[in-house]
């Protein structure tokens, strides 16, 4: 009730001010100064940066200044001031992680600026504008796609009598046996996973389509027998012996960055983590994601840990924020193709597949051009409503169905008493 | 004004002024919010819904187990070992003792961000953990810390005991200066053994911080946080999630239910208003 | 029988100190290797610390982080002490069972998960116009983080003062709030120099409510900073390892500085 009143005269104050500055456009003396919080200064921050020096060759008076927090603190601090009603300090822009775009949407829904009724998204990956479409509105403008790949290390592949191309097209079962007898040359595990993380799940249920929650919100296990048999695959994938454990993101990192595993199965923002380490040059390859046999309309493409910008709908500048991110974002080739050359930032507009740098072998995959295969998985990664209950699900399937990869348990019951946990947490 | 003066009123004032404005105001407003139930925003009032939501919640039920195992096990052991330290350290003759107590306080200072890497690395399956204590033969097969329920409550348990030990000296060190050295000396001289000592003069002198540490680590069990969330991130599965984890995912990582939140947080305080009464019970002055 | 305990005692604490000191270690050590190095568990000293060095302060004003972190803690630390130690001095010398039963109830506060009230303390600070500002983020911190616990720190420390010495500075005449100031502050001088460390690492390691305060980079404090570097989809961990040793040195410090407090009655004893 108090939040709502406060929103609606601050969202008519913002209209009035957002008036006021496109009067104050004219004289050139004005000023503006963009506000945005985002996470991971080098890569988020950074492009955010570049998007606006493009910006402003047309528009001088116009200014950008990140604030950095740490990813999980972003969502903290926005949800504190959100929840509080306050418009003071709010800023014109947020980085969003796609898992926790709907909970923020629906939690505040007169918060954010729609910005697909200013801003055309057409040119978008169309799973990307989904997952911020709440009621056939669009709100947010797409940016990491978090398309994903398999990468690895083409020497233990090729060790095992493997060539690249028989990673190609494979489904899951096929590609534990690869895994399997690459592990029986070399001793190492193909894949690797945080050790209370789900990643590998989030992968293989978005590729066939399907997610914990269905899009009316109801638990999936009992209502879409797709993620059933998602889980009995994943948990086929966990028990076959090639996925290591890894202790914590660090971890998890330097179990393939050093060659602990062969390689890493998640989105193409991982690039940067395994360019890092120079003297591997020449020595990786990407491979799609295999498939999940017997679920139609699963692909070999996916999305893991994608993020989107959102407009403040109170922020101080809506009208600005909008009209840059219309400018630069929403499709301007050649500033995707300059992220991508240099962070390695796979964004989801599909016209910058044509962009040279899209088509560039990477020298340090062995000039495999990885770049445009994952523009090509882009355009082919399933739709999915990602709900508000994503982290629910994930806390409940975590409680139960490690038992059953561990043999302690029999997969029925685990997953009777994850949806007896999920329904009663959701209600 | 002079009775202001001498009942001590003045004193209190400030500290009162200051609690009052930045911490009744937003507990009655907290308060409130734990009879409202519903989600993100859109909050009505539900009266005991809360309640009785606890009641049939078994990740609650599960965190109160959680931080009730850690809370028995840990909070003595800490307190022993602190005590322990600081009569230790208390000692004119020991030698390097500035620098023992540096060593001893470092912990606590430590950045959390370096000790979960750390912890990690070493308590991983192949970690120099395990491997010295195959190498000692006190076990053969490496154990699972992380990824074992019981492990990781243990290594939480270690965790915790590490990184406050020292912060739990200094209290017991600062109040041994409060003991006159005269009375260690004619107990010397009487002949009065050192563990008689310990036990019939220390512990009596030490005992309102002793309480005071007892109080506050309760407190800060109760509320246990960064470890959790550092060392095992409340895993594997519930197994090491505690009360304050709980309270953490469902105001910002779940959608939020802020009232059912607030109710949980209430649940810490009345445990700790028992827990209190108990222990200033147990070492209250028997006249 | 006394040397094996002596043994004993070196060999105990000697193990404690060891295994207390090991994480540290290890943390200056990280500084001087790069990242990669740190996460493949690299573990003897390497040669990036300058690298690791430059890159935080080319990608953080770190003058103005620690000048920020700096100015939170010392006025937070100072004012935290001042009414904290007359609370508890006025809880204990002027005991009366109306103000026990005060105490009591202000004891409980302090059992309050700080999530709970995040949100109405965010109104709140709004409200008076301190969002962003360092003073929004020391009075709530002091009222909420370490008010009441250093009260009662204080209070159970008044239990050992001696009211011989209050009553000869009233018979000479001593205002109380004199008798506070010159006789008691002087006399307490190791519980306030206990409380000292104890809130100077509060305030300054102080994360939840700066994070919600502050909003743009140049009010930062370095556990925000730390915790933005850390966080990243790849944190550079040697730049990391470095800020973290900037974080811990000022605490280790000022227990360095005032831990001469704990010994000095004992030194006095040996003479």
């Amino acid at each position: 009730m108090r939040l709502n009143s406060l929103k609606s005269t601050g969202s008519l104050g913002a209209m009035l001010t957002a008036g006021a500055l496109s009067l104050a456009a004219g004289t050139a003396s004005a000023e503006t100064m963009l506000t945005v919080w985002s996470w991971d200064p080098n890569f988020n921050g950074d492009s955010m940066q570049r998007a606006m020096a493009r910006y402003q060759a047309e528009h001088p008076d116009v200014s950008l200044v990140v604030a950095d927090f740490g990813k999980d603190a972003l969502e903290q601090k926005l949800q504190s001031q959100l929840a509080s009603g306050s418009n003071q300090g709010l800023p014109d822009i947020v980085l969003i992680e796609d898992y926790a775009a709907q909970r923020f949407l629906l939690t505040f829904p007169q918060a954010f600026e729609p910005v697909g009724e200013h801003v055309d998204l057409s040119g978008m990956a169309p799973y990307k504008v989904a997952l911020a479409t709440v009621d056939g509105t669009a709100y947010s403008m797409p940016f990491d796609s978090g398309v994903t790949g398999v990468f690895y290390h083409r020497a233990d592949l090729e060790a095992a009598g493997f060539a690249q191309d028989d990673l190609v097209g494979i489904t899951w079962d096929r590609f534990i046996e690869i895994g399997q007898s690459v592990e029986a040359v070399t001793g190492k595990d193909f894949l690797v996973q945080p050790f209370n993380r789900t990643d590998l799940l989030r992968l293989m249920l978005q590729s066939a389509g399907t997610w914990y929650t269905t899009p009316d919100g109801a638990v999936s296990l009992g209502a879409d027998p797709r993620f059933r048999k998602v889980v009995e695959e994943y948990i086929k994938v966990m028990t076959s012996g090639i996925v290591q454990d890894a202790a914590g993101w660090t971890e998890y990192v330097g179990a393939f960055t050093s060659h602990d595993v062969s390689g890493v199965a998640t989105g193409a923002w991982i690039t940067a983590a395994i360019k890092a380490n120079a003297d591997q040059a020449g020595e990786w390859a990407v491979a799609p994601i295999p498939r999940i046999d017997g679920i139609e309309g699963a692909v070999h493409a996916s999305n893991v840990g994608g993020s989107s910008w959102y407009v403040m709908a109170e922020g101080p500048n809506t009208e600005v924020a909008l009209d840059f991110l219309n400018d630069v974002w929403a499709g301007d080739s050649d500033f995707y193709a300059d992220i991508l050359a240099d962070k390695g930032a796979v964004g989801s507009l599909l016209a910058a597949r044509h962009t040279a740098a899209y088509d560039a072998p990477d020298p340090f995959f062995a000039d495999q051009k990885i770049w445009a295969d994952f523009a090509d998985w882009l355009g082919v990664v399933p739709e999915v409503n990602f709900g508000v209950f994503t982290f629910e699900a994930e806390a409940a399937f975590l409680a139960y169905v490690p038992d059953v990869i561990r043999g302690d348990a029999a997969l029925d019951d685990a997953l009777e008493t994850y949806e007896r946990r999920l329904t009663q947490a959701i209600r | 004004m002079k009775s202001m003066k001498s009942n001590g009123w003045a004193f209190i004032m400030p500290a009162m002024v200051m609690i009052g404005l930045f911490m009744i105001y937003p507990i009655l407003s907290s308060l409130w919010m734990s009879f409202q139930t519903g989600r993100g925003m859109n909050l009505s009032f539900g009266g005991f819904d809360n309640l009785l939501r606890l009641t049939e919640d078994p990740v609650f039920l599960q965190a109160l187990l959680n931080t009730g195992t850690f809370l028995v096990v840990q909070v003595p052991i800490m307190i022993v070992l602190a005590l322990l330290m600081a009569t230790l350290l208390n000692n004119p003759d020991l030698k390097f003792r500035g620098l023992l107590r540096t060593a001893i306080f470092l912990p606590c200072v430590t950045s959390l961000v370096a000790y979960a890497i750390l912890f990690k690395s070493m308590f991983a399956l192949d970690g120099v953990v395990n491997q010295t204590l195959i190498g000692l033969y006190l076990i053969d097969q490496p154990i699972p810390w992380l990824s074992d329920p019981f492990w990781a409550k243990v290594l939480v348990i270690i965790g915790i005991t590490w990184r406050w030990t020292g912060y739990n000296m200094i209290f017991y060190l600062a109040a041994l200066q409060n003991i006159d050295r005269s009375i260690y000396e004619a107990a010397r001289v009487d002949g009065v053994p050192p563990r008689a000592v310990f036990f019939r003069l220390t512990i009596p002198m030490l005992k309102p911080v002793i309480l005071f540490t007892c109080v506050m680590s309760t407190i800060g069990t109760l509320q246990l946080f960064d470890e959790v969330v550092n060392l095992t991130e409340g895993g594997p599965g519930d197994a090491t999630l505690t009360l304050s984890m709980y309270i953490y995912n469902l105001t910002f990582k779940f959608m939020p239910s802020f009232g059912y939140a607030a109710t949980v947080s209430y649940v810490i305080v009345v445990l700790v208003a028992i827990l209190s009464f108990i222990q200033f019970y147990v070492a209250r002055d028997r006249k | 029988m006394r040397s094996f305990r002596t043994l004993a005692t070196y060999g105990f604490l000697g193990v404690m100190a060891f295994v207390s000191v090991f994480p540290f270690a290890w943390m200056i050590i990280g500084a001087t290797n790069t990242s990669a190095d740190i996460i493949k568990g690299r573990s003897w000293p390497g040669s990036a610390l300058a690298e690791n060095l430059s890159t935080l302060v080319t990608t953080n004003n770190v003058p103005e982080i620690l000048y920020n972190s700096f100015k939170v803690a010392i006025i937070g630390t100072a004012l935290t002490l001042l009414v904290a130690s007359m609370a508890g001095y006025g809880f204990e010398v002027f005991k009366s069972r109306f103000k026990d039963r005060v105490f009591g109830g202000l004891l409980l506060l302090m059992s309050i998960p700080f999530a709970a009230l995040m949100v109405p303390l965010f109104v709140l600070t709004g409200k008076i116009g301190l969002i962003n500002t360092h003073i929004g983020v020391i009075l709530p911190s002091v009222a909420a983080l370490s008010l009441l616990f250093i009260m009662f720190y204080f209070r159970q420390a008044t239990i050992a003062f001696p009211s011989e010495l209050r009553d000869a500075a009233r018979v000479d005449g001593l205002k109380e709030w004199q008798i506070f100031a010159f006789i008691y502050m002087p006399v307490m001088k190791s519980t306030y120099a206990a409380a000292t460390i104890i809130v100077f690492m509060a305030q300054w390691n102080s994360y939840l409510w700066p994070l919600i305060v502050l909003q743009t980079n140049d009010k930062k404090t370095i556990t925000l900073a730390i915790s933005s570097l850390g966080t990243q989809q790849l944190p550079d961990y040697g730049a990391l390892m470095v800020a973290t040793i900037l974080a811990t040195l000022p605490t280790l410090l000022i227990f360095f500085v005032l831990q001469r407090q704990f010994v000095q009655g004992m030194l006095g004893a040996v003479k």
